[in-house]
């Protein structure tokens, strides 16, 4: 509206004076669709993340009064080898969930991208983990990975009964067999964007391609890959972000053990805050998750639109 | 301009309002409000933590039967175990709390006591001719360190290393008292080809493992040592503790090597299979047992290490507290009364799996030759502990079962698990 009226304005029409007189008088129904849910957006998103903030300098054990105690939590964090171990866990998780998703999703994108009879199975049938909550997915693989389990059976069927192994309890192997279900899920996911991506690319170019005689690789290297730029944009986010918040899938199997060694920063704060009533520390790791997402979510962006421009 | 109808006016006005309340219910940190308008009439809102099938019919019928004594009501929400537990602090803390609420007694009570989160039962303990008769064990068990009752207990239950008879028999193996005994029964087990302690420290269950930690650590050190490690007046890595787990390393061998990758119901599967053959767990193990299964099941108590050391038994007590900022005190004290009756634990008991004990003296339990053998090893007890987090808090639990699962992987590094579990301890108390 307020547009319109600046233009109206510009046409320099004999009604001008009485639309900028309307311009200025926006209707309260306007006024209450903007600041109504800002209001409620405001106590029910940006206070309780600010409360967070606060809590994070506190001590607090959920019952008495939190203690102020500064910084404290955080320079407790440099010295504590669990916080270590999640840190690196996150790492590693979105590193191989995030690589493995966005690789094998654009693998299976690219398989399932043409019109063939039958695509449409496959392609649903890898679309539809992610149609299952992960904590009934998680249950499902609970049961495959269990010690007389689907998987340790189907080991000792083709003789490979040595590899038969508690795969959940022990150290070695929780955090593999935990990113597989999550992979398992995502690269459906991921696959569908890709789809997207890949018929929004003008034929044309492949058929000049071939013409200059490129190979297949050299097509995906130099036509596929920088036509899907803006796709990478939002896959890397959706990655980035739901590695950072993975816990669904890893409390429902591990709870992040054997001792921590299927901990992510999430599962540590929730296990703090919520099972050893340090709410203060769990808000601290709260605050750390939120600026790794925040810092490589904003740094990427940055850089993304910088390219663009 | 369009004019807005009033019933659009109204609703905005409804939304501006509902966020004015979410700015005055203000912040999350706030412990109690003046809860002014809330309603003091209505039945008394009983919170419950005990979702298994069976306990929670039982529940229900609980209620309903105090529905008919004409005394007052009370309406039942039943709510899953480990997200009542993590809300717990939230309930006690809000301003229109639950009214009363499943729970255990001593430590884990006296710690919100100590908060005055808890209701003052002391009239309830006072006119209460049911609550007389309890033994003074409970009393003092339901007393917070302030001295004031806080709790009513109606039922416990023991915890004993459980087995099959006609699986004992077809070993040729009979009940251990001592703990040589106890290794010899492992050693002609394992001989026969079966894994002769069950566990069920996977999944969600890991705290299982605490029982053990417990009885080794009240045979070694006894009872009271035991309570003054777990409330942070020693520490975990004294030579005290450390002989825990050297008697411990004794009978690991003979574990089941996937006890630590299942839940304690499936370890009670394997044990009713005889592919184990005994394991330590309390009896609420039975409501994941088949009824008919429970005619075979026997149990010893937990086997004597050192003779010096008065025999103390792990018999967790269950029962309920209040919230200090009910609106129904009268009512919560109606019911509480009432809890307390032999008729209330006697419908409880009757509608669940039975294997508990009630703690009114002239209430009847089940009756069978287990329930009775259960109670003759707790009225025998010298001395009688809750169990870890209970003796302990919730919050240690988690440090506990770190430690714990990590020593059944590792036990040679058991020097630099107890410091670990030494520092998580400090964190927990240190909060």
């Amino acid at each position: 509206m307020a547009v319109l009226t600046a233009g109206e304005e510009h046409s320099g029409s004999r009604a001008a004076p009485r639309t900028r007189k309307r311009a200025t008088r926006v209707p309260p129904v306007v006024i209450a669709f903007v600041l109504v849910p800002l209001l409620a957006e405001a106590f029910w998103v940006f206070w309780p993340a600010l409360q967070g903030f606060y809590l994070s300098l506190t001590s607090w054990d959920g019952v008495s009064a939190p203690r102020f105690v500064g910084l404290g939590n955080f320079q407790e964090m440099l010295h504590d080898a669990t916080f270590r171990t999640a840190l690196l866990d996150t790492v590693l998780w979105l590193v191989l969930f995030g690589g493995l998703s966005a690789v094998l999703g654009l693998g299976a994108a690219l398989l399932l991208q043409q019109e063939r009879r039958g695509v449409g199975f496959y392609r649903a049938a890898l679309f539809l983990p992610v149609v299952f909550s992960l904590v009934a997915t998680a249950l499902v693989w609970q049961a495959l990975y269990q010690p007389d389990g689907m998987i340790n059976r189907v080991l000792g069927g083709v003789g490979l009964g040595g590899l038969e192994h508690a795969w959940l309890a022990d150290q070695d192997t929780a955090l593999y067999a935990v990113i597989v279900p999550a992979l398992w899920r995502q690269i459906g996911y991921v696959m569908v964007l890709y789809i997207a991506g890949l018929k929004g690319i003008d034929p044309v170019l492949y058929e000049a391609a071939k013409v200059d005689g490129a190979t297949l690789w050299q097509q995906f290297r130099n036509v596929t890959l920088p036509q899907l730029r803006s796709v990478n944009a939002v896959v890397l986010s959706v990655i980035i972000i739901d590695s950072l918040r993975s816990f669904d899938v890893v409390w429902s199997l591990t709870r992040g053990g054997p001792y921590h060694s299927s901990e992510l920063l999430s599962t540590y704060m929730y296990s703090t805050a919520f099972q050893s009533l340090r709410l203060g520390y769990g808000s601290a790791l709260a605050v750390v998750i939120f600026v790794l997402a925040f810092g490589v979510i904003a740094s990427y962006l940055v850089r993304a639109f910088k390219e663009a421009d | 301009m369009i004019t807005p109808d009033p019933s659009r006016r109204r609703f905005l006005a409804g939304i501006g309002a509902l966020s004015t309340a979410a700015l005055a219910s203000g912040c999350v940190t706030s412990t109690s409000s003046s809860g002014k308008g809330a309603s003091s009439s209505g039945p008394v809102t009983l919170q419950s933590n005990l979702s298994a099938p069976q306990a929670k019919t039982a529940m229900e019928k609980l209620v309903e039967a105090y529905g008919k004594t004409g005394k007052g009501t009370a309406s039942l929400n039943t709510i899953a175990a480990e997200t009542f537990r993590t809300q717990l602090p939230t309930y006690l803390t809000s301003g229109n709390p639950p009214d009363v609420y499943t729970w255990y007694p001593g430590s884990v009570a006296d710690a919100y006591a100590s908060k005055n989160l808890l209701l003052d039962l002391g009239d309830v303990w006072q006119d209460s001719p049911d609550l007389a008769k309890y033994s003074a064990a409970h009393k003092k068990l339901c007393t917070s360190r302030t001295g004031k009752k806080v709790f009513v207990p109606t039922s416990y239950y023991w915890w004993g290393m459980f087995y099959l008879k006609s699986n004992f028999a077809k070993w040729g193996v009979d009940e251990p008292k001592t703990w040589d005994d106890f290794l010899d029964v492992c050693d002609k087990l394992k001989s026969k080809g079966v894994a002769p302690i069950g566990n069920g420290m996977g999944g969600d269950t890991a705290w299982i493992g605490s029982g053990w930690f417990d009885y080794l650590n009240i045979r070694v050190n006894g009872a009271g040592y035991h309570r003054d490690l777990l409330a942070g007046r020693h520490r975990f890595d004294d030579p005290e503790v450390r002989r825990v787990f050297d008697r411990w390393k004794e009978a690991l061998p003979y574990f089941d090597k996937d006890g630590t990758a299942i839940p304690f119901q499936d370890a009670t599967t394997k044990l009713l299979q005889g592919k184990t053959g005994m394991m330590l767990v309390g009896t609420f193990f039975a409501d994941s047992a088949p009824k008919g299964a429970l005619d075979d099941i026997d149990f010893f108590g937990f086997p004597v290490i050192d003779p010096k050391v008065p025999l103390a038994q792990e018999a967790p007590v269950d029962g309920y507290f209040a919230s200090a900022h009910t609106h129904r005190k009268d009512g919560v004290k109606k019911l509480m009364t009432y809890l307390a009756t032999a008729e209330a634990q006697e419908i409880y008991l009757r509608n669940s799996s039975g294997t508990a004990l009630p703690t009114h003296p002239d209430a009847k339990d089940s009756g069978t030759a287990l329930v009775k053998k259960g109670r003759e090893l707790v009225a025998a007890a010298a001395d009688i502990t809750q169990f870890f987090n209970r003796d302990s808090s919730d919050a240690m639990q988690p440090a506990a079962d770190n430690a714990l699962t990590k020593f059944f992987a590792e036990p040679a590094k058991i020097g630099s698990i107890l410091t670990s579990w030494q520092r998580d301890a400090e964190k927990v108390w240190g909060k």
